[in-house]
């Protein structure tokens, strides 16, 4: 099945995958809302039925609660994101030769031309953004425009708009609801038990299907302690898949692996935090501009691939 | 019960004949859509080579053989129209264009004016886009032709007016590097 362009099946996978993960991120909702209403409704009236109205109100809520994140963050995260880097639009004049390269990116993906945008700091990076097809930004530094000849900016542009092309950017902000709403779903499961305490109390009043609960509630105190890390995981190791990726369409785009990889060696070079860069949107960016700093993080927790390593899969393309 | 059985079976054709149908369009569309924005770049090729042509011919006073060459062949592409006869005038007309450039390239004070610099620019920045729009159509054209060409759609694509589409190919006539010569 070589017959569909390679990004043309990468979307349509993402697409599929995120209608997946916001039906997963409502039913997981609804299941914790219900969890935290039973336990409530256990305290209030010392009987464990598993039929339980604060569970099903509970339900209700954190299913629509999830629902309406997941729709404002669709809807206003790429505003947020730009909004917190500072990033400035441009016309044609302001940058010619930047502009034209993201034409000719954008012809080469058969995407819509994106808005492009300018970060003023000296650190060359570069991000994507965008939650729906056609409507996407690409933002660069302007130590990119400084420091990178027009092949190395073709293939930084490139690797952006292959995020677009494929709809990474937007798989990305519903894994980051998902795992947003896991954390804060432990949270408040860990946060119900210790403040009402009932599973110790339930237990010694010894009520029919106590020990039964007993044992769940354990059960469900450390699934709420490793949920947010597996989570946290999943998330980077989807989001290290997805650069690689981007690499590879880059490279499908400019059929020129030389500029990626010179841009990523001084990328690499030159990784540093600018202002307006935060753990909440280091990700988006070509090169992780906080983790350069602290590189100590666990491989598995890394959002993006070691550069050394995109490098070496490059040159694997035939450059 | 046995009739249930054929109403589903001839249900299950059904949906996958609109399946095959609905490719066939998806991919006509993909590529009509590329080739028009091939279209757009050619078009404005054509546009931008007479500008740099005539400031180059204000900077070096008079008329040149290349210069008449690259007027030649954009106005034969002008006139080309459609996948099949834009080819060949266009790839003459890149080669004409090469030439320009070449030409540009070699005289300092030509090089120097910012207006050559910025049509350089955008003459560049064209003959990119016009390669990567030429890409991405030949990549959507053959996917709709093997489409087309593949069993079972093979039986019903003509017949439902799916043709095969041309793909876009500048053939290269000649390799050898442009002449840049003042005489």
């Amino acid at each position: 099945m070589a017959a569909t362009t390679d990004f043309v099946a990468a979307q349509a996978v993402n697409r599929r995958n995120t209608v997946l993960l916001l039906a997963l991120l409502t039913v997981l909702a609804a299941v914790t809302g219900y969890v935290v209403g039973w336990l409530l409704q256990g305290e209030a009236t010392n009987e464990v039925s598993l039929m339980s109205r604060f569970g099903l109100v509970g339900a209700g809520l954190m299913a629509a609660a999830s629902v309406v994140w997941s729709l404002v963050s669709l809807a206003f995260g790429d505003r947020m994101v730009l909004a917190m880097a500072d990033a400035k639009p441009i016309e044609k004049q302001d940058a010619p030769q930047l502009y034209n390269v993201v034409e000719e990116m954008s012809l080469a993906a058969g995407v819509p031309m994106p808005k492009v945008m300018i970060l003023e700091t000296e650190v060359p990076n570069a991000f994507a953004t965008g939650t729906r097809p056609g409507h996407g930004t690409i933002a660069v530094t302007r130590g990119l425009l400084d420091k990178m000849n027009r092949d190395e900016l073709q293939g930084v542009v490139a690797h952006e708009m292959a995020h677009l092309a494929n709809l990474d950017t937007r798989y990305m902000v519903v894994v980051g609801v998902t795992v947003g709403l896991i954390a804060l779903v432990s949270d408040v499961i860990l946060r119900t038990m210790q403040w009402g305490g009932p599973s110790s109390r339930r237990r010694d009043d010894g009520g029919k299907g106590s020990s039964g609960a007993g044992l769940l509630i354990v059960l469900l105190i450390v699934v709420a302690i490793l949920a947010p890390i597996a989570a946290k995981a999943v998330q980077m190791a989807v989001s290290r898949q997805r650069e690689y990726l981007a690499d590879a369409t880059s490279v499908q785009f400019t059929r020129n692996p030389n500029g990626l990889i010179s841009a990523l060696t001084k990328l690499g070079e030159a990784a540093a935090p600018f202002p307006g860069v935060s753990r909440a949107t280091q990700h988006l960016f070509i090169v992780n501009p906080v983790q350069a700093m602290t590189s100590r993080t666990p491989a598995f927790l890394a959002t993006h691939p070691d550069i050394a390593d995109r490098i070496a899969r490059l040159r694997n393309l035939g450059a | 019960m046995s009739s249930w059985i054929v109403i589903g079976i001839i249900v299950l054709i059904a949906l996958w004949l609109i399946m095959i149908y609905n490719g066939l369009v998806g991919g006509r569309n993909q590529a009509q859509t590329a080739w028009s924005q091939i279209d757009v770049q050619l078009k404005r090729r054509h546009d931008l080579i007479p500008n740099l042509v005539q400031v180059v011919k204000d900077a070096m006073g008079y008329e040149q053989e290349t210069l008449t060459k690259v007027i030649q062949a954009r106005n034969a592409a002008a006139a080309a129209s459609g996948p099949a006869q834009a080819g060949p005038a266009e790839a003459a007309l890149s080669q004409a264009t090469r030439g320009l450039l070449g030409l540009v390239e070699s005289y300092p004070q030509l090089k120097a004016n910012e207006n050559v610099k910025q049509l350089q620019e955008e003459l560049a920045s064209t003959e990119n886009k016009i390669a990567f729009a030429r890409q991405f159509y030949n990549d959507s054209v053959n996917a709709y032709n093997n489409r087309r060409q593949s069993f079972p759609a093979v039986l019903a694509a003509a017949s439902l007016g799916f043709g095969p589409i041309d793909l876009f190919s500048m053939p290269e006539t000649e390799r050898e590097v442009p002449k840049v010569a003042l005489r």
